[in-house]
């Protein structure tokens, strides 16, 4: 036997010598990056991005083209990606959020697993305030809190940060906000503030952040993030009454940390998804594009796909009666 | 003020914008003849390229490209029936019934030159409203909003034939629209209605399908049924010749088309109304020129005046549009949602900044305007005899390439296959309303106004219960609203008084 184990050692380097070769090269391939939602929006800003700089840091310099699949708050494009799409590493796919949430409050019309995607990670985080106009007496979260009179919060509809942050606030906190919903974009909010239609609005905190400098809205409170700015603001969680009402608020800003999320069809070989996972985190650190996004106002972070996962697990193993009553206030949406 | 006037003329002739511009226009030009091919899409797909050019290169290749698409939009829209962009589908209505009559020339040259006279009236509001422009914008609030809306929905009025009949089908029509507007997730409770249990329908009806749907396959029945050419039995020599006639009806229609170029930029101005508003309130606005019954009959038949109405108000929108962008950073549409990012990209944050310390780069937005327009009309002018003889063509030779156009351009709203079922869904309703004599305006009117009126009425009760009701500006707009509805009665009552 002796003749074998000497062959496997003579074997022993061409095996490692032959692993390079198993790094799967995408030398004049077209990848797709496959957004949930019509071009314009931020997830798609965020996807043009990405495949300008994406292609210097896969192997093979491939070409990466952005294609869109909107519908169904980007439910059609993530079943296009779970069903459809094959694993061969050419699509990758960007949508909503909140889906997690959609799969856990048993959104009709899902047909995918989030946990079964293969999970390239996020490209951004986003941090969930409520600032309010800064002419309003209530100067900080503890003035607010005291507020005798209602205070008129903006927003979009349910299944927005804009709607869902301050409705918590308001029915688990008890805080006296009235939510006017129905404006057309955060934008159009931010105006009905400008008119003092409305006293303030939630949001991410990249897109009050230019309203704050200018000194018209003051931020008050946030949801738990990663984002460092903002430190200092007092979080939601913390002054939940009970234990309920804490797994409520941290379920809803969950999917926060993956704000940009993106993944790879169930099934992908685990060298490319090791591939598409290096090349990320390359690519947001790449300085050429941080100059670009730093204009453009996003601010890019990579989250890794295993964070990504633990996060996915986290919200859809709660508790059934937990997601019970996180439906009374939370509706899937945007 | 005058300075920053000039100055900003000068940026926009400097070479490397102005060469800029015109690769802008090239695009815009091709993406605005395209149906379907939008021009928000195209201004999303061309933001990458700006990032290495100063702020007054890029604005002028996006302005200039988007400025083309609303004018070239129009051709597409007159010369197939298939609306070029959703926001030239009223001009259809007449400007198709003309080149059915062998009137091309004629109807492009009114829509050109009213859509040249619209852009410079844009431009010059958007230069004199610079001055007062944050009060003016602050002053409509969600019940102002709410009854603009409503004064929107007056013109279905206005829009349906004369006579009890007409008006029942208009209103029933309208109504019908309203109903449409509210398929998709409601923005209070977030519940799905009307979706048919499909994901497709769940943020509502595509305006790009429908109204492909609406216009352009009952005129491609109309087409094979017929057998001819789309100008029929007109003699070739006579299509081409109308266009200085056409130019000569918008100065004989001069205070129309001025009235018209104000509606669209007041419409363009006001955040939320959105461009598929303002054609359909000019169209309306312009029928009301009518002096009498039969001349109100003309309408839909190949009046000259429902071409310059939408023409005039579709490309002065755009200079309306800029101004909440600019001064507020808050998109008066699609399109200027993406010119905003383009803003950021550019280390330029619109507000208060943007009309003091930038004044010369708003000023150069003003001017890309007019001088991308003037370019196009010029180019268009050139080409129109090509253009027209389009009309002539036979019916079985074009037939199969508008198909083409029509569902490509119904497809590209989302890619999805329900797109093309939708356009055939309202192909047939278009189809039907056509033979039986049913108004299709007030069905959009409902549609594009539907979601915006019920939005406001909602924001507006819960913020200020009933006391929005009693704000000066919502009862000089009420007041409006009930002189638009009587209008008819009152055509009607002076043109019996002209008769009798």
């Amino acid at each position: 036997m002796k003749w074998k184990s000497a062959l496997a050692a003579a074997l022993l380097p061409l095996a490692a010598a032959a692993q390079p070769t198993h790094v799967p090269s995408f030398s004049g391939k077209t990848i797709t990056i496959l957004v949930g939602y019509k071009p314009g929006g931020g997830y798609d800003a965020t996807a043009r991005m990405l495949a300008r700089h994406l292609p210097d840091h896969l192997p093979g310099k491939p070409t990466v083209i952005v294609q869109n699949m909107p519908g169904g708050n980007s439910i059609i494009g993530a079943n296009h990606m779970y069903n459809v799409a094959k694993p061969d590493g050419l699509t990758i796919g960007t949508f909503n959020r909140n889906l997690p949430i959609a799969q856990l409050t048993k959104v009709q019309g899902v047909k995918f697993d989030m946990l079964k995607f293969a999970w390239i990670g996020s490209a951004a985080n986003e941090a969930t305030i409520l600032a309010i106009r800064a002419d309003l007496p209530y100067k900080n979260w503890d003035e607010l809190r005291k507020a005798k009179e209602n205070v008129v919060i903006g927003s979009t509809g349910p299944g927005a940060n804009t709607h869902d942050f301050p409705l918590l606030l308001k029915d688990l906190l008890g805080v006296k906000l009235k939510i006017v919903s129905g404006y057309s974009s955060s934008a159009d909010i931010m105006l009905a503030v400008e008119r003092k239609e409305v006293d303030g609005r939630a949001g991410s905190y990249t897109s009050l952040k230019p309203f704050i400098d200018r000194n018209l809205v003051r931020p008050i409170i946030r949801a738990r993030s990663n984002e460092s700015v903002i430190e200092k603001l007092p979080v939601d969680e913390s002054f939940a009454p009970n234990p309920r009402a804490k797994a409520i608020m941290a379920l809803r800003s969950a999917p926060e940390v993956i704000a940009r999320p993106y993944v790879l069809p169930p099934n992908t070989p685990a060298d490319i998804v090791k591939v598409y996972r290096d090349a990320f985190a390359a690519t947001i650190k790449d300085p050429a594009l941080i100059a670009e996004s730093q204009k453009a106002q996003f601010d890019l972070e990579y989250t890794s796909g295993d964070e990504a996962v633990k996060v996915l697990k986290e919200v859809l193993s709660q508790p059934k009666d937990i997601v019970d009553e996180f439906s009374k206030y939370v509706k899937f949406g945007e | 003020m005058l300075d920053a006037f000039i100055q900003g003329l000068l940026l926009v002739l400097q070479w490397k914008a102005f060469v800029f511009m015109l690769a802008g226009i090239f695009v815009g030009f091709w993406v605005g003849l395209l149906p379907g091919l939008g021009g928000a899409t195209t201004l999303a797909l061309m933001l990458p390229f700006i990032y290495n050019m100063q702020p007054v290169e890029a604005f002028a290749f996006l302005l200039g490209m988007h400025s083309v698409v609303a004018t070239t939009g129009d051709i597409t829209s007159i010369l197939f029936g298939v609306p070029g962009e959703a926001t030239t589908a009223a001009i259809i209505l007449d400007g198709h019934a003309m080149a059915k009559r062998g009137e091309a020339g004629r109807a492009l040259g009114a829509a050109l030159a009213s859509s040249f006279v619209g852009a410079l009236i844009g431009a010059a509001a958007l230069a004199l409203a610079i001055p007062i422009v944050r009060p003016l914008v602050l002053t409509f609030g969600s019940p102002e909003l709410f009854m603009l809306a409503i004064v929107g929905l007056a013109f279905i009025a206005s829009l349906s034939a004369q006579g009890a009949r007409g008006m029942v089908r208009g209103f029933l029509a309208g109504g019908l629209g309203l109903f449409l507007a509210m398929v998709g997730q409601d923005p209070q409770a977030g519940v799905a209605r009307y979706t048919l249990d499909t994901l497709y329908l769940w943020q509502g009806l595509d305006l790009v399908p429908v109204l492909v749907g609406l216009f352009a396959i009952p005129e491609i029945i109309d087409l094979v049924v017929r057998g001819t050419s789309i100008a029929g039995n007109a003699p070739a020599g006579r299509i081409s010749k109308g266009v200085f006639e056409g130019v000569k009806d918008v100065f004989r229609n001069w205070w129309l088309t001025v009235r018209c170029g104000l509606i669209g930029t007041f419409i363009g101005l006001t955040p939320g109304l959105g461009g598929a508003v303002a054609q359909w309130m000019a169209y309306g606005h312009a029928t009301q020129s009518a002096r009498t019954a039969e001349e109100r009959k003309g309408f839909g038949q190949g009046d000259v005046r429902g071409v310059i109405g939408p023409g005039a108000a579709c490309n002065s929108k755009e200079g309306g549009a800029l101004i909440p962008t600019i001064a507020f950073g808050v998109p008066g549409g699609a399109s200027m949602a993406i010119l905003l990012g383009g803003f950021f990209l550019l280390g330029l944050v619109p507000g208060p900044d943007m009309l003091t310390k930038h004044l010369p780069v708003t000023f150069s937005l003003v001017w890309t305007i007019v001088i991308a327009n003037i370019i196009t009309v010029v180019a268009c002018f050139l080409l129109l005899n090509r253009l027209t003889a389009l009309t002539n063509v036979q019916g079985h030779l074009l037939v199969p390439v508008v198909l083409v156009l029509v569902f490509i351009g119904s497809y590209t709203s989302n890619s999805s296959y329900a797109d093309i079922l939708v356009s055939l869904i309202f192909g047939a309703l278009g189809y039907f309303m056509v033979v039986a004599g049913w108004p299709r305006a007030p069905l959009v009117l409902g549609l594009v106004l539907g979601k915006i009126a019920e939005n406001y009425l909602y924001i507006s009760v819960a913020r200020y219960d009933f006391a929005w009701l009693g704000r000066p500006v919502v009862v000089v707009l009420l007041i409006i609203a009930v002189g638009v509805i009587l209008f008819p009665a009152v055509q009607a009552w002076r043109s019996r008084r002209a008769h009798g």
